[in-house]
Order: C-alpha cells, then sequence, then structure tokens
C-alpha cells in the first residue's frame, strides 16, 4: 500500500438480494486514512448494506471492496480474524448489545481471546483502555445492570477498540440517546479518532450530528450514492436536488437561521422496481425530460464534490 | 400561557404513580399546565421526562400497573380525573383524538382505511348514513393530501406506505373535530423527507382547525417551527413554560439552558460538544429536592432540601427553579 493510496475503496459495487433487490446500486467511493465520513440517506437508501459490504458481511455481487489496496474477499479468504482485527462496527444501542449474563470483564475479554492474545497481553490492553475512557478497573466485575447507560456506552466503545482497528463503521451511534448525553460520546469518539489515527465511516439520520463531526459527507439515495462533498461546502450549497430537499428538512431552533423546506412528493420508491433514467425523477422538483430516460453519471463537480445529476445546482454564487 | 379568556384544559397538581419490583415509580410529579384555546403547544423533554404518560393522562389510557392518579385535568370546566369509565368515554374519540407515533401498530390490520375513517365519523355523528360517512371520509383523506381518496378508502394498512399511513390516522383524528389534539411523536418514525411533509400538512391545517393541539416531540427544532408554547419536561416535573419563541431565545430553567446548548446546530464546527453531565434521576427515587439538582451547575444545598414550585418568571412565563433571580 503506497503513502497516499485510499485506505477503503469502493469500485463499482453492487448488491442485489433475491436477484430483484438492488440495495447497492454501482457505488464507487474512496475513503483516506484518518477521514471522518459521514453517510446521511432514508430509510432503504442502502447505507446499512454499505456499512455490511464493507465489514464483510454482505458479499458484493458485483464490483469490488478493498482495504489498504486489496480486495475484501481476498483479506478474508486469508484469514477471517486478521480481517475483523482491522474494521470493527460501533453498534447501535450499546445496553441491548452487552450480553446480561456476562460480566463486563468477559464481554471485554471475549474479543481478545477470539483472536488470540496472550493473556497478559489482554490485561494490558483493557486497563489502557478503561484508564482511557474514564472506566474504574472494578467495573470489570459488574455485569449490564448494574452500571449507568454512560458507562455502558463507554464500555461499548472499548469493546471496539481493544482490538486496535483501523476502521470503526459506526451505524447510528447515536440513535436513541438523548440529546444531553449524545455530545459526551461523540467527544470521545472523536478523541479516539484523532489519537489513534482512526478512519470513521459514520452512518447516521441525525443531520446536525453529521454536520458537526464529519469531514466529508456521502449522500445515498436508493442504492447509489447521489452526492459526495466536504461536509462544510455540502451543507453551506448542496449541488443535488434530493440533497437539498434532505438537508432542508432539518429545522433548526434559532428562527433566523431557519431556511425554507423543500417539501419533496412522495416518498423514496421500491428498490425491487427504481424508476427508469434517474432514479429521483420522480419526486425531483426540477426534473428535465431527459431524466426519465437517461441515468445520470456520478460526475466530478471539483472541489473535492462529485454528484449524480444532469442538472445540478450551481455552486458559483456560493463558492467560498 | 397567553391565550385570551379561559384556557382549554387546566392541569393542576398531577401526580401519576405505578408499581414496580423495585418500588413506586414516580411517573408524573406534580404537572401544573394551561392548555390555550387554539394553541399549539409543545411538549419536549428526555426519555423518561413523562411526555407520553402526560398525553395518556389526557385521554386516561393508563397502563394496568397504576396505583395512584392524582390531581385535576380540567378540561372544558370538567376535572377528567374525576370520571368514571363510561363518562370518559364520551370524551375519547369525541373531543379528544390522538395521533400515535407508529400509525402502522395503531391501524387495525384487518380493517381498511375506509373502515377506520367511518367507524370515527359515525361515532362523532351517530345519526349519519353510511353513504354520508363514506363520502365525508373520503373528504377527509384528500383534505391530508391523499391522492386517489376513494381508491384508498378500499386499501388495508399494509398497502399504504408509512407517510400515508401517519396521513390517514391524522385524517382520522380531525373527523373526530376534537377540541383537543394529542400528536405523541407522530412524525418520529417517519423519513426525514416524510416528516417533512407530515409537518408542511399540520401547519397547513392550523387555517382550518380551531381546536388546541398538545405536540410531543424530542426534536426542538421541529417544536420552534411548528407550536405556540412550549413546556419543557424533566424526571416527571415541568421545568419550563411559556411562548415557544421567548424560551428558545431566552431560556430561564438551567435544564432548558443545558439542553439548548446541546443542540448540535450551532455555525461552531470542530468545537467540543456540549453534554450535561450525570444521568436522569431513578424514578422510583422520593421527590424531596429539585429533580435537576444532581445535574445542574447553579445547585446549592437549597436546591437538595426543598421542591421548587413552577413560578412566574416573566410575562407568560413559569420555571421551577429556586435561583431564577440569582442566575438570570
Amino acid at each position: 500500500m503506497t503513502e497516499d493510496a485510499p485506505l477503503l475503496a469502493f469500485d463499482g459495487v453492487s448488491v442485489v438480494f433475491g436477484g430483484r433487490v438492488r440495495a447497492l446500486d454501482d457505488v464507487a467511493l474512496t475513503v483516506r486514512k484518518g477521514e471522518v465520513v459521514g453517510v446521511v440517506g432514508e430509510s432503504g437508501s442502502g447505507k446499512s448494506t454499505l456499512c455490511r459490504v464493507l465489514v464483510g458481511l454482505t458479499p458484493p455481487s458485483a464490483g469490488t471492496v478493498s482495504v489498504g489496496g486489496r480486495p475484501v474477499r481476498a483479506l478474508l479468504a486469508e484469514g477471517r480474524l486478521a480481517f475483523r482485527r482491522r474494521i470493527q462496527m460501533l453498534l447501535q444501542d450499546a445496553v441491548a448489545s452487552l450480553s446480561p449474563r456476562m460480566t463486563i470483564g468477559r464481554t471485554l475479554a471475549e474479543p481478545m481471546a477470539i483472536h488470540g492474545l496472550p493473556r497478559d497481553e489482554a490485561q494490558a490492553r483493557l486497563s489502557a483502555i478503561l484508564r482511557r475512557l474514564g472506566l474504574a478497573q472494578d467495573v470489570l466485575s459488574k455485569f449490564p445492570h448494574q452500571i449507568s447507560g454512560g458507562q455502558a456506552r463507554r464500555i461499548g466503545v472499548a469493546r471496539a477498540l481493544v482490538l486496535h482497528p483501523e476502521i470503526i463503521v459506526a451505524d447510528e451511534p447515536t440513535a436513541g440517546l438523548d440529546v444531553s448525553v449524545q455530545g459526551e460520546l461523540l467527544n470521545l469518539l472523536l478523541d479516539l479518532q484523532r489519537e489513534f489515527g482512526l478512519t470513521y465511516l459514520l452512518v447516521s439520520h441525525n443531520l446536525n450530528l453529521i454536520r458537526r463531526v464529519t469531514g466529508r459527507t456521502v449522500v445515498m439515495y436508493l442504492g447509489q450514492i447521489v452526492e459526495d462533498a466536504p461536509t462544510r461546502d455540502l451543507f453551506a450549497a448542496p449541488a443535488h436536488p434530493y440533497a437539498a430537499a434532505l438537508l432542508s428538512t432539518n429545522p433548526a431552533v434559532d428562527p433566523d437561521r431557519r431556511h425554507r423546506r423543500i417539501v419533496l412528493q412522495g416518498e423514496i420508491p421500491s428498490a425491487v422496481n427504481p424508476p427508469a433514467g434517474c432514479r429521483f425523477h420522480t419526486r425531483c422538483p426540477v426534473a428535465q425530460p431527459r431524466c426519465s430516460v437517461e441515468p445520470p453519471a456520478l460526475v466530478d463537480l471539483g472541489g473535492a464534490r462529485r454528484a449524480r445529476c444532469h442538472f445540478p445546482f450551481s455552486l458559483d454564487p456560493l463558492r467560498h | 400561557m397567553s391565550t385570551a379568556g379561559p384556557s382549554l384544559v387546566s392541569i393542576r397538581n398531577l401526580v401519576l404513580e405505578a408499581a414496580t419490583p423495585r418500588g413506586t415509580a414516580r411517573i408524573l410529579r406534580g404537572i401544573d399546565l394551561d392548555i390555550g384555546r387554539g394553541r399549539i403547544v409543545g411538549v419536549v423533554g428526555e426519555s423518561g421526562s413523562g411526555k407520553s404518560s402526560l398525553a395518556a393522562c389526557l385521554l386516561r389510557l393508563l397502563p394496568a400497573n397504576l396505583t395512584r392518579l392524582g390531581g385535576e385535568i380540567v378540561f372544558d370546566g370538567t376535572d377528567l380525573v374525576a370520571l368514571d369509565e363510561a363518562a370518559m368515554n364520551a370524551y375519547r374519540g369525541r373531543r379528544i383524538a390522538m395521533i400515535f407515533q407508529d400509525p402502522m401498530t395503531a391501524l387495525n390490520p384487518l380493517f381498511t382505511i375506509g373502515t377506520h375513517l367511518v367507524d370515527v365519523v359515525r361515532r362523532r355523528h351517530p345519526g349519519l348514513g353510511r353513504a354520508d360517512a363514506l363520502a365525508r371520509a373520503s373528504a377527509a383523506l384528500a383534505s391530508v393530501g391523499i391522492a386517489d381518496a376513494p381508491l384508498r378508502l378500499r386499501s388495508y394498512p399494509h398497502e399504504l406506505s408509512g407517510g400515508m399511513r401517519q396521513r390517514a390516522m391524522i385524517a382520522m383524528a380531525l373527523l373526530v373535530e376534537p377540541d383537543l389534539l394529542v400528536a405523541d411523536e407522530c412524525t418520529t418514525a417517519l423519513d426525514a423527507t416524510v416528516e417533512a411533509q407530515i409537518v408542511a400538512l399540520l401547519e397547513g391545517l392550523r387555517r382550518g382547525f380551531h381546536g388546541s393541539i398538545v405536540f410531543i416531540s424530542h426534536h426542538l427544532g421541529l417544536v420552534a417551527q411548528l407550536c405556540d408554547d412550549l413546556c419543557v419536561m424533566y424526571a416527571g416535573t415541568i421545568v419550563e413554560t411559556g411562548p415557544v419563541a421567548d424560551v428558545l431565545a431566552r431560556p430561564r430553567h438551567p435544564y432548558t439552558r443545558a439542553l439548548l446548548a446541546c443542540e448540535l446546530d450551532d455555525h461552531a464546527h470542530g468545537g467540543r460538544l456540549v453534554s450535561i453531565p450525570g444521568e436522569v434521576p431513578d424514578s422510583v427515587a422520593a421527590h424531596v429536592a429539585c429533580v435537576f439538582a444532581p445535574r445542574c451547575t447553579h445547585a446549592t444545598p437549597a436546591c437538595r432540601a426543598s421542591v421548587p414550585a413552577l413560578r412566574a418568571a416573566g410575562p407568560d412565563r413559569r420555571a421551577a427553579c429556586l435561583r431564577l433571580e440569582e442566575i438570570a
């Protein structure tokens, strides 16, 4: 792997379930080491399938996913455990993801035992990670019902980190969390990212969260990437009409900062029978006749931005 | 709250307790709230703050392990808490209607949308014939933006999309022509672009609907956009109420301030994110102090020694904090 080669690369990745449901369609995406990339989209847009393909839980029907320049398929064939050590998933509901029958100590030691770490090495890692996350050693002897929700969330992070992964895939890490505690978790994740040079793929419905913590955002619609841009630029001026509509649905508390809401007609169509041409043309407020016939490609618009649209919004007046 | 004339609903010292294996859970710890006529009152708070329980009390749809329902809910001159079951039924689905969070579980899968709507119409207007009831149901579906209403009346819930089901639920609630509409997280289960459609629909309906709405949500931005008044709940109590723009611009209670500081939608990118240290208090704990004191940066020994009353904090504003004046 050369110095500037991407750490993650999706190349023409499609996933078809049951021969009919195109959950992912020709996804091309590269992520450099140390990037924090957000993935947004509505249910059925393929966010979770993207995560599953990356961690090797769902094989792609077409295309290649590479980690560190080597296809995931080859990495899995060489050794499942070695591959899984590199990518860890942070699960959505921290409390529910802890087994109620196991002490926290056993829960945290289990992955290290499975991966064959020597006992004293495992012990050292465990102590180090607990210290880093501000958890007392006595938490190890407790059961999940004996710890607080905040502690459970940190245990979830600890479990993802004990194997020293390079990549963390977080699927809705703050879903179900109250706003009063989500900041603490996000601060922790960002600190760890900087300290250990981790790469994050962060899936969320929460647009405010994506805007605050990611450097780049990928917007998905019906299994396709419709826009991929630096987060700041995307929120300042989306190029794709769907991205514009999605971002406009997020009402701000401050009335001075509330923008005009774009209300789309209808709902996200079925992935079994997606619209011909541009998949978004049935709901697009600026669709032209060409859009219903000719599928647009994901085109580079400059400024590290790509969009899949025949008529992307002009970015010039807003470029800064 | 700011209303001309008496309010539609006056809730006084509403207490709700339930038996749990760990002891008595204090779900609502003395709620005082007025709902003005024609006002939309947004109720916000974290999980476990009692928002949904408050909604359930308004309809008296309460769980069986309930051990105590105290205080009063005076609805247009009648105390709902004191009514017997039969008398309460005269209010449910006639003068008070509810839109539930998940339309898939709230609609009966064995009946068509038309059956659901016609049932509501004939309950509200017992003398009405079936054809007239169907016509009204059809008009109601059209009014909530469902195309091809006569066809949709014959559809079963599973044949509709999530957004259409929630529209049908709203049509059912509106057919009741209620004086009070309770919407409990009615957009939470929907996708963002569909949520925007439903919010636009609710905003549009305000012009034709003269009743009051209690809009329960954990989404402050949504409440700020849609509601007139705001009620902030924490651990089974109301900590602050007032006109929504005023409360959000100048929060008085430390909890409201902390909650607003936790919102992620400010401009600062890359800065530290704010959270409120600590956890929501245990519902079985005794209620002898300010419920927010353990997490409050302004708390003093006095805050841990007595329960602060919800008291005046400016025009149409009330807040439950001992130190309102000092920390203003």
